[in-house]
C-alpha cells in the first residue's frame, strides 16, 4: 500500500514538480474588443505553459457556466475599448473569473502569467507606438494592465472575492479525519470479536444487522461531533491563534445542506470502518487497511494534492474516491454559494456508498459464519 | 432426548473433517461431559448446538425436532457459555446482565427479574455495581455464567467454565452448574479436568480427531479406572498442539 500511495502522489504531483507541459487546466478568453492588440495578447497567453485552451465562449453568461460547471477553471474577459485605452491616463482593465475550488497558489501562479503576457502585449504596443511618433513627445504610459478577480459561484447576484486558503482546506482535512472513525470503530469491534461477545452475541440470536446497527448510529453521531468541534475550531480556535477564520454560510438552507452533506459524509465513513473491521482479522491489520485505505482515497480524492494541480488523465480518478464526492459537497456550498439539490448528487452517492460498505460487511459476516 | 446423528463437518474442503460421523444422544435433564484433546472437535460440536455453525451433514434433533426448528419455537432456550470472557469490561456486571438480557427480546419487565436471579445464582450481588473489567478472575468467570443464565435456558453449553479459577471459585461453579441441572434443564459440559466431569456428570462422551471414541454414563465408561486413564487410553499420550 505505501507504494501505491508513492504511485499515486508522484502522478498527482508530476506537473506541479516536473514543470513540463502536460496540460491539465483549462481557460477560457471572451474577448469583447476584437482589435488586432486583444487577439496578439490572447495569442500570447496561447504560450502557457500548464494550461489548455478552451473555446470561447459566446458571452459572459456562457462563460460564467462554463466556470460553474468546472468545465474551464478561468475566464479572461477583455473588455471593449482594451486598445484604444493605450496612450490613455487609464489603465486598461482585464477582468479574471475563477473557479472558487481553484487553489489560492494556482490562481495566483495564473494571475502572473496573465499580467505577464498583457504586460508583453502592451510594451510591445508602445514600442510601436514610438516608433511611428519618434519625433513626437512620448505620452506617458498608463501603466500594466489591471486584473481584477472575481470569483464565479452559484448565486451570480454579486462579485465575490476570491476564497481564502482556510475556506480550500479546511473542508479536505475535516472530511480526511471524519473517515480515520475506522481506527476506533475497527479497536471496539475486533476486540468484542476477540473476546467472545460478538459469538455470544450470535449464539444469542441476535441478528448482525441489529450489531451493526448497535455500532453504525453511535459512531455516526460521535463523528458528527467531531466534526462540529473541528468546524468550531476552525471557525473561532484558529483566528483566536492568529490565523484566518473558516467562512460559514450565511443563510440556514446552506447551513442545513452543510449538515446533511456532513451527514452522509459519515454514514459513509462509518460504513467503510464497519466493513474494514469485518474484514481484518486484528487490530494491526484494521489499522493498516483502514489507515492506508484512508490515505490512498484523500491522495486520488483530491485532498492531499488539489485535482486542479493533477494532470488530466488522473484527475478523472478522482471521481472514484469517497473524499473526492464529499469535497465536491463542500466546495459546492462552502465556496461556490450552491444549496441543498446542488450536492444531492454528492450526498446521494456518499450513502449508497456508506451502505453498500455496510451490505459488504453483512456478507462478510455471513460467510464467516457459515466456514 | 437431543440427538446428533452422523454428523460430519468441515471448515474446509482441503483439511480433514473437524466432526466426523458424530452420533451422540444427550438425555434431557442430564449433564453431559464432553471430554477430548485439545483439536478434538468439541468446540465445533457446541458452535453447532449454539447455532454458531451450520451444520450441512448429519442431522441434530432436539424432542424430536430439527435443532433450527426447535430453536425457532423456543429462541432463547439454548445459551453457550463461552471459554473466553465474554462481556464488556467497561460496563458493570449489572449494565452487562441487562444488556445480554435485553438483546434477547425478554421483555423489560422481566428483564429485571431475570437479572437479579442470575446475579443472585452466581453470588454476585456484592460486585453488581463494578465494572466487569476490574473483576478478578473467579468472579469474571461467574459473571461468564451468569449472562448465560439471563435467558434461563433449558439447555446450557458450558465451554471449559473452570479455566483459570482458584479451587473455591471451582467448587461453586460446580455446585452451581449441579444446581441448575437439578431444575430439570440440560447441561452440555466440556472441561479438560477429569475429575469435574466425574464429580458433575452423569454421562460422558470422549471424541478425537472428530470422531467419538466412547459415550455412556460415566460409572460405565469408567469400569473399575479413573476417568483419566480411560482418557489417556483412548487418546494416547503424544503432546497435542
Amino acid at each position: 500500500m505505501p507504494a501505491i500511495f508513492i504511485l499515486i502522489m508522484s502522478l498527482a504531483l508530476a506537473d506541479s514538480l516536473s514543470g513540463q507541459k502536460e496540460a491539465s487546466l483549462a481557460y477560457a478568453v471572451l474577448d469583447f474588443d476584437g482589435t488586432p492588440l486583444s487577439r496578439a495578447f490572447d495569442s500570447q497567453l496561447g504560450n502557457l505553459d500548464l494550461l489548455n485552451k478552451s473555446a470561447p465562449p459566446s458571452s459572459e453568461a456562457d462563460a460564467r457556466l462554463q466556470v460553474r460547471d468546472q468545465k474551464t477553471a478561468f475566464v479572461i474577459v477583455i473588455p471593449q475599448g482594451f486598445a484604444n485605452q493605450i496612450g490613455s491616463n487609464q489603465p486598461p482593465e482585464l477582468r479574471l473569473l475563477i473557479d472558487p475550488a481553484v487553489p489560492g497558489m494556482v490562481r495566483n501562479g495564473f494571475r502572473q502569467h496573465v499580467e505577464a503576457a498583457a504586460t508583453r502585449v502592451w510594451l510591445t504596443q508602445i514600442l510601436e507606438h514610438l516608433r511611428q511618433r519618434m519625433m513626437l513627445p512620448v505620452a506617458e504610459p498608463a501603466g500594466a494592465p489591471e486584473i481584477s478577480i472575481e470569483s464565479v459561484s452559484n448565486n451570480d447576484t454579486a462579485a465575490a472575492a476570491p476564497p481564502s486558503s482556510v475556506q480550500q482546506s479546511v473542508p479536505a482535512w475535516l472530511i480526511f479525519s471524519m473517515f480515520f472513525v475506522v481506527i476506533p470503530i475497527s479497536a471496539v469491534f475486533i476486540g468484542e470479536r476477540q473476546c467472545g461477545t460478538l459469538q455470544r452475541l450470535r449464539a444469542q440470536r441476535v441478528p448482525f444487522s441489529l450489531v451493526l446497527a448497535g455500532k453504525f448510529v453511535p459512531f455516526v453521531l460521535v463523528n458528527q461531533m467531531q466534526a462540529v468541534v473541528m468546524v468550531a475550531i476552525g471557525r473561532w480556535l484558529v483566528p483566536l491563534c492568529g490565523g484566518e477564520a473558516l467562512t460559514l454560510p450565511g443563510n440556514a438552507a446552506a447551513l442545513m445542506a452543510l449538515s446533511m452533506l456532513s451527514l452522509a459524509v459519515s454514514v459513509a465513513a462509518v460504513g467503510w470502518a464497519l466493513l474494514i473491521a469485518s474484514f481484518a482479522r486484528s487490530s494491526e491489520q484494521a489499522t493498516i487497511l483502514g489507515g492506508v485505505g484512508n490515505i490512498l482515497m484523500g491522495a486520488i480524492g483530491g485532498i492531499m494534492v488539489p485535482r486542479y494541480v493533477m494532470p488530466a488523465a488522473m484527475q478523472t480518478w478522482t471521481h472514484i474516491s469517497p473524499m473526492d464526492w464529499a469535497l465536491e459537497g463542500f466546495h459546492e456550498v462552502m465556496l461556490r454559494q450552491g444549496g441543498f439539490t446542488d450536492i444531492l448528487p454528492a450526498i446521494c452517492s456518499l450513502v449508497c456508498f456508506g451502505l453498500a460498505a455496510l451490505a459488504a460487511a453483512a456478507f462478510l459476516n455471513h460467510r464467516a459464519t457459515n466456514t | 432426548m437431543i440427538r446428533l446423528e452422523n454428523l460430519r463437518y468441515r471448515y474446509r474442503p482441503e483439511i480433514p473433517p473437524a466432526l466426523d460421523s458424530v452420533s451422540i444422544s444427550i438425555t434431557r435433564g442430564s449433564i453431559h461431559g464432553l471430554l477430548g484433546p485439545n483439536g478434538a472437535g468439541k468446540t465445533t460440536l457446541i458452535s453447532l448446538l449454539a447455532g454458531l455453525l451450520t451444520h450441512r451433514e448429519g442431522r441434530i434433533t432436539i424432542d424430536g425436532e430439527s435443532l433450527d426448528g426447535w430453536r425457532a419455537a423456543h429462541p432463547n432456550a439454548i445459551a453457550q457459555v463461552p471459554q473466553d470472557y465474554a462481556f464488556y469490561p467497561m460496563l458493570t456486571v449489572t449494565e452487562n446482565l441487562a444488556f445480554f438480557a435485553g438483546v434477547q427480546g425478554i421483555p423489560r419487565r422481566e428483564q429485571q427479574h431475570r437479572c437479579d436471579r442470575a446475579l443472585a445464582f452466581s453470588r454476585l450481588e456484592t460486585v453488581a455495581g463494578r465494572r466487569a473489567g476490574e473483576l478478578s478472575g473467579g468472579l469474571r468467570r461467574r459473571l461468564n455464567l451468569a449472562i448465560g443464565l439471563t435467558g434461563e435456558p433449558e439447555i446450557l453449553l458450558l465451554d471449559e467454565p473452570t479455566a483459570g479459577v482458584d479451587s473455591s471459585s471451582r467448587l461453586f461453579l460446580l455446585e452451581a452448574v449441579r444446581q441448575y441441572a437439578a431444575a430439570g434443564r440440560t447441561v452440555l459440559y466440556t472441561s479438560h479436568y477429569m475429575e469435574e466431569v466425574e464429580a458433575v456428570c452423569s454421562d460422558v462422551s470422549i471424541i478425537d480427531h472428530g470422531k467419538v471414541l466412547l459415550a455412556g454414563p460415566v460409572t460405565e465408561v469408567k469400569r473399575g479406572r479413573t476417568l483419566e486413564q480411560v482418557f489417556m487410553e483412548l487418546t494416547g499420550h503424544s503432546l497435542r498442539d
